[in-house]
């Protein structure tokens, strides 16, 4: 067991873990934080997408221990209270969510990518969410969403821009 | 075939300098991890087992990038993906590595995955491997109290297999200061526009050389197409000896095709590898040509 | 974003028509929305976990189970083999086990399942877990399984119960034949000017959500069952358990939170009953089983495979004339859910062309691969593969473009089709005409670059919701003190939108803005009412019609309250944006209070009215049995949809690779209540489309899966999805759909993978009749 420190969604956690247990059984198991979802746990689907130190990482991919010290947010930390981030206002309005298992994860992803990129262009959107698999959308509406909470709306040409 | 769900038990220790490394390594079942995208599926499919875990991205230095302009870029083995691609110096001097590594899975991955590790996994289709050979790498291979270079060229000995000798750690790749005027390209064939593993992968870089026959020098590696990342000699002589020209380039994707010996699995077939060495040179040298002598044609 | 007919902005009341903003999604932005994983997240005293021991051989008796070393494991409570859920269970044929009872039939079938304190305990466990098998030979591919000296999966299917309308051949492996015969082929074909015949394949492919299953189970010492799921069927896994563990199906509660994706594979049971005979070992513990993504490839359900075999055939001005047809579905392990399939593909075996002669058979077998079930478009997809190339050799062998072959020939409204029904009304040809116009299918356009080659291919299609002819749905509408209204369904919200297109129902029905509905969630079939199963793309329609019912029964006593205590007609009062309103007196009354508190009488002398509950019903009455011989009857299913897809594409051909550089679909759905949510449902199923092209579940000889990780079994990233997807709306309405509306879900991929043939064909004059498509496939066929 190891004790760990570890900053979530701006609140410090005090926390045993196990060597063996990922940053994702650490969010759901012991935290509860339930949005980050378990869909593959090999760093293929990015469901379990979250933030470490502001950057994006497959929380399945993350030892619970390697956080100790950091800073994690997670799609349960988006929003200012009960004020949606810009970004979730877009998924909502744009129709971006359907079963909504891989949304938390684009989200994160997503919110990575406007920090990084406040305009972000067509292939830098591809380039964020293409390690988060998404079987209900075909992307066009997620792409759309991301693009417009980045009010590059003008921009909106090529891929899935045609509508 | 079914892997477990979660991590097998492991005892997790972090090593705060070489010397707790090379301590930690002597433990039986103690395995090195770094970014762990490849370790952690590998462990879940029961291929490794490893009693304990020595995360080594803290040893100072493993995560330092610098650039010299006379020694070169020195890259710390936990250097991640992302580090590389977003780096100037990098994306100034060996865009080559910044494109390979940009090729790597996904952005989440790649913020996880590091340099070392893709090339200490040694699987035949690590992307950054034909990059580094081709800029003629060194890694640093770390002993108790003493350090050794081996090239890149002999670094991978096998799928699964290195160089590195019981009691030594990866700490550092070292790429020489690439030849004046030099451009490369990587590019890479997945079964998917991006994101996949490669099926190939060709490296090439091409620089002025006035004492090559052609006034030209390329150098040529191949990924996935063997059990380990090739050169091609034979193509990068073919390359030195003759005028560049489609012909030319042809002649060299014929032998770099040549060297390939990949089998036939459920990612491609052998034939269509080979075939896709050939295509993929051929356009790597187009693009390496065109941006080393704009307007001359080929 | 287009429409097709000005139609669809057509407001019938405030909410019908309109793209309001679904009701789940603040949920699921936050990561509030609830999934059958999220429950019980945390570990806990009493919480349990199992793990299931599986059979590495496709094809085995089992001879001996020792689990003393697994017991022995400290943590591990209980474990339970095939013994201990001996009795069958399915949906339409009782043909599988819980746990493999005596015989294993593909790698990965469940043949123990160990119970401990932790999943890793349960894990080491399962490892522990001592199976003597004896091999048998095993058979992969359904041509081969359906041959008369093969491998024998099922040597007791002549025991197993079955539905009255499937028709499996005891001595074989053939778990349902469907005769289809219409007219005179033999006489036909010397009558037709071209004929075409041609052999097409479809490997096993896999639904792929991005939730694999998990499901929760607690057995009580009362004898109250509790199965949590992500469930598609809670009604249809309530029936199946409780019928084949002895459980009286009021102790048994299936409770499903949101589902994340279903596509099919959680329809029907799977994996769940596992978790309730695993429950009853360990009484009073609830028991958490989850597959790995790994597990899920193989373990669950997956799309069977097919190989079909067509002949076709025109006369010189391009009618066709008659068709012969043999589909061969490799049904998996287990054809339980999979025999209606192949019944479906054969009822529906031309595709969506009228010819008036047809022979046709449509045939699922076992074989020793994963169990077919369900999947998105439900044999559809599948028979459409070779339908639709087919269709499209045949026009070119007349010399007639392939577009205007498919207006020829498409069924229209009120024809006789292949079974002896009338098709109701339904625009096919207009579906023809917007992807044609969309995708600009008379001009011809040059490849970006010399060594890519360019093309444009189209793909029409039709689907029934394939169902037992009397799948019923049902609802209940409350009212609230306030005037707000809780649905409540036993429908699922698998994503595709069915909560807020029921809940604009409901506003519509009885007056009140959408944003005053809310659905009563998780479905649980303790408090919900019943509904077969969310599948089908039935919801819209058959849920529709049941909360519109619903909505009206609480609307016509709310009325009738209303003109008692005013005295007046109930017919001229209506009920607008929660008003109860007279035409005739103009008097207005609130629902609030009055819809729980009744009115009070002048002077306070006593009240009227009380709490409003409304019911409804809905289930289908009118669908006929076909003859077993022919196929032939008055109505073999409730109606059509149809649709037409068109892809313009480009082949790289030093490489191989495509580039689709877009998709235009046009689906008749009778009436669009939420025009963009059907958008949305036309760009997803073309990319799922697409996507499924380039799919393949992949086995070595020995059956075993070589790629059943998200790494080797690729499904589309957003790198992968066309450059321009259109989409258009049709509107032609059903005659007993909400507001005319049909269901539309899994059409929208039926096409796709056909339509992107056609149109490597139009690029390289090559023909694929095998999926799955590859770079690599095309390149080695340009050499």
């Amino acid at each position: 067991m190891h004790t760990i420190t570890v900053t979530i969604n701006g609140a410090a956690e005090y926390l045993a873990v196990r060597s063996n247990m990922t940053l994702l059984q650490m969010l759901r198991e012991e935290l509860g934080l339930t949005g980050t979802k378990n869909g593959c746990e090999a760093g293929e689907c990015g469901a379990c997408t979250v933030l470490l130190d502001g950057e994006p990482v497959n929380a399945c991919m993350v030892l619970a221990v390697e956080s100790d010290g950091h800073q994690v947010i997670t799609v349960e930390g988006l929003a200012e209270g009960d004020e949606l981030a810009p970004l979730q206002e877009s998924f909502i309005e744009l129709n971006a969510v359907q079963c909504g298992f891989c949304t938390p994860g684009m989200l994160t992803s997503a919110h990575a990518l406007l920090q990084r990129h406040p305009k972000p262009t067509e292939d830098e959107i591809e380039e964020a969410v293409l390690g988060n698999l998404c079987r209900c959308t075909g992307y066009v509406r997620i792409v759309d969403a991301i693009r417009d909470a980045a009010g590059s709306s003008a921009s909106a040409s090529g891929k899935g821009g045609a509508r | 075939m079914l892997a477990r769900p979660g991590l097998p038990s492991f005892e997790y220790v972090q090593a705060a300098n070489a010397a707790e490394v090379h301590s930690l390594m002597q433990q039986s079942g103690a395995r090195l991890m770094m970014g762990g995208t490849d370790l952690f599926p590998q462990m879940r499919e029961g291929v490794c087992e490893p009693e304990t875990i020595v995360d080594v991205k803290h040893v100072p230095g493993m995560r330092d990038l610098s650039y010299d302009e006379r020694l070169g870029l020195n890259i710390g083995a936990a250097v991640t993906m992302n580090q590389l691609v977003r780096h100037r110096d990098v994306q100034a001097h060996y865009p080559i590595l910044a494109q390979a590594a940009h090729s790597v899975a996904s952005y989440q991955l790649r913020n996880r995955a590091t340099i070392g590790g893709n090339v200490c996994n040694a699987s035949p289709c690590a992307d950054t491997s034909p990059a580094v050979m081709v800029l003629e790498g060194v890694m640093v291979l770390q002993a108790k109290g003493a350090e050794r270079n081996a090239p890149a060229a002999d670094f991978v000995t096998g799928p699964g297999q290195t160089a590195i000798e019981p009691g030594e750690f990866l700490a550092a790749i070292r790429l020489p200061a690439p030849p004046a005027g030099a451009v490369g390209r990587y590019l890479k064939l997945g079964r998917s526009r991006l994101g996949d593993l490669s099926i190939v992968g060709v490296a090439v870089l091409g620089y002025p050389d006035p004492a090559a026959a052609s006034g030209y020098r390329f150098r040529i590696a191949l990924g996935s197409v063997a059990p380990i990342p090739l050169r091609a000699p034979a193509a990068e002589e073919i390359l030195a000896a003759n005028t560049p020209s489609e012909e030319t380039f042809a002649a060299a994707a014929e032998e770099a095709m040549g060297v390939a010996t990949p089998i036939t699995d459920v990612r491609a077939g052998a034939t269509y590898q080979k075939m896709m060495v050939r295509a993929l040179t051929i356009r790597a040298l187009r693009d390496v040509w065109a941006e080393l002598a704009p307007g001359k044609g080929a | 974003m287009t429409h097709a007919t000005a139609a669809a902005s057509q407001r019938i009341g405030g909410t019908i028509g309109r793209s309001v903003r679904r009701i789940d999604a603040h949920d699921k932005v936050t990561g509030a929305a609830t999934y059958a994983d999220d429950l019980l997240a945390a570990r806990g005293p009493g919480l349990y976990y199992g793990r299931l021991v599986r059979s590495p051989h496709a094809h085995a008796l089992i001879r001996s189970i020792d689990a003393s070393k697994a017991l022995a494991v400290r943590g591990v409570k209980a474990v339970v083999t095939g013994e201990d859920t001996p009795t069958r269970i399915g949906l339409y044929l009782k043909d599988r086990h819980i746990f493999a009872l005596d015989r294993a039939r593909l790698v990965g079938d469940p043949v123990a399942g160990v119970i401990a304190t932790s999943e890793e305990i349960a894990e080491e466990a399962a490892r522990l877990v001592e199976v003597e098998y004896e091999e048998l030979p095993a058979v992969f591919d359904p041509a081969e399984a359906i041959r008369p000296d093969a491998p024998l999966i099922h040597p007791e299917l002549g025991e197993y119960e079955v539905v009255n309308f499937i028709f499996p051949k005891p001595g074989t492996n053939i778990s349902e034949h469907f005769k289809l015969r219409r007219g005179d082929v033999e006489a036909a074909w010397p009558q037709c000017e071209i004929i075409v015949e041609g052999t097409f394949r479809l490997p096993p492919i896999q639904h792929v959500p991005i939730e694999p299953h998990v499901a929760i189970s607690l057995w009580e010492q009362s004898g109250q069952v509790t199965l949590w799921t992500c469930s598609q069927s809670p009604f249809a896994q309530r029936d199946l358990i409780a019928q084949s563990m002895g459980i009286p199906h009021g102790n048994l509660r299936v409770i499903s939170p949101y589902v994340g994706g279903g596509f099919g594979g959680k329809a029907g049971v799977s994996m769940e009953a596992c978790a309730v005979a695993m429950a009853r070992a360990v009484k009073g513990h609830p028991v958490k089983l989850r597959m790995t993504r790994e597990e899920e490839f193989i373990c669950t359900n997956a799309r069977q495979s097919l190989e079909a075999h067509t002949k076709i055939g025109c006369d010189s001005q391009g009618n066709l004339l008659a068709m012969e047809t043999r589909y061969i579905f490799g049904g998996g392990a287990s054809n339980e859910y999979g025999v209606n399939i192949a019944r479906a593909a054969g009822y529906s075996c031309t595709g969506p062309y009228l010819i008036p002669n047809v022979k046709g058979d449509s045939y699922c077998v076992y074989t020793n691969t994963p169990v077919g079930s369900a999947m998105r478009g439900f044999g559809m997809p599948e028979i459409h593969w070779g339908i639709e190339q087919i269709i499209d050799q045949l026009a070119e062998k007349i010399g007639m473009d392939s577009a205007e072959f498919r207006r020829r020939n498409c069924v229209k409204t009120g024809e006789t089709i292949l079974t002896g029904m009338e098709m109701p009304a339904i625009n096919l040809e207009a579906c023809i005409d917007k992807v044609t116009e969309a995708i600009q299918w008379d001009r011809r356009e040059p490849p970006s670059a010399p060594h890519k080659r360019r093309g444009k291919g189209i793909a029409i299609m039709w689907k029934a919701p394939a169902m037992p002819p009397n799948a019923g749905s049902s609802a209940v509408v409350r009212l609230n003190e306030d005037g707000t209204v809780n649905v409540e369904i036993g429908a699922q919200e698998l994503g595709q939108g069915a909560f807020t297109v029921l809940a604009q129902v409901a506003a519509e029905a009885l007056g009140v803005p959408y944003e005053w509905v809310r659905i009563s969630a998780p479905v649980d079939t303790r408090y919900s009412p019943y509904e077969w199963q969310t599948v089908a793309s039935r919801i819209t329609w058959s849920v529709g019609n049941a909360v519109m019912a619903a909505a009206g029964d609480a609307r016509h006593k709310i009325l009738a309250v209303v003109a008692e205590h005013w005295d007046e007609d109930p017919a001229d009062l209506d009920i607008k944006d929660g008003l109860v309103m007279s035409f005739k007196s103009e008097r207005e009354q609130p629902l609030e209070g009055l819809v729980v508190y009744g009115l009070p009488n002048e002077n306070f002398e006593g009240w009227k009215g009380g709490p409003i509950i409304g019911t409804g019903n809905f289930m289908p009455t009118y669908v006929t049995n076909l003859d077993f011989e022919t196929g032939q009857g008055t109505r073999a299913v409730v109606h059509y949809t149809v649709g037409a897809q068109a892809v313009d594409l480009e082949v790289d051909t030093e490489t191989g690779q495509l580039e689709i550089l877009k998709i235009a679909s046009a689906y008749d759905v009778g009436k669009a209540l939420n025009p963009d949510l059907i958008m949305t449902q036309i760009e997803g199923g073309a990319v799922h489309g697409l996507s499924s092209a380039f799919e393949a579940l992949k086995f070595d000889e020995k059956g075993r899966p070589l790629n059943n990780n998200l790494v080797d079994y690729r499904i589309a990233t957003v790198a992968d999805i066309p450059r321009e997807i259109h989409g258009d709306i049709v509107e032609t309405p059903l005659e007993d759909g909400p507001w005319g509306a049909r269901g539309v879900g899994e059409h929208v991929m039926v096409q796709t993978a056909p339509a992107i043939a056609n149109a490597i064909y139009d690029a390289l004059g090559i023909r694929f009749s095998d999926l799955p498509l590859s770079a690599e496939k095309i390149f080695l066929a340009l050499q």
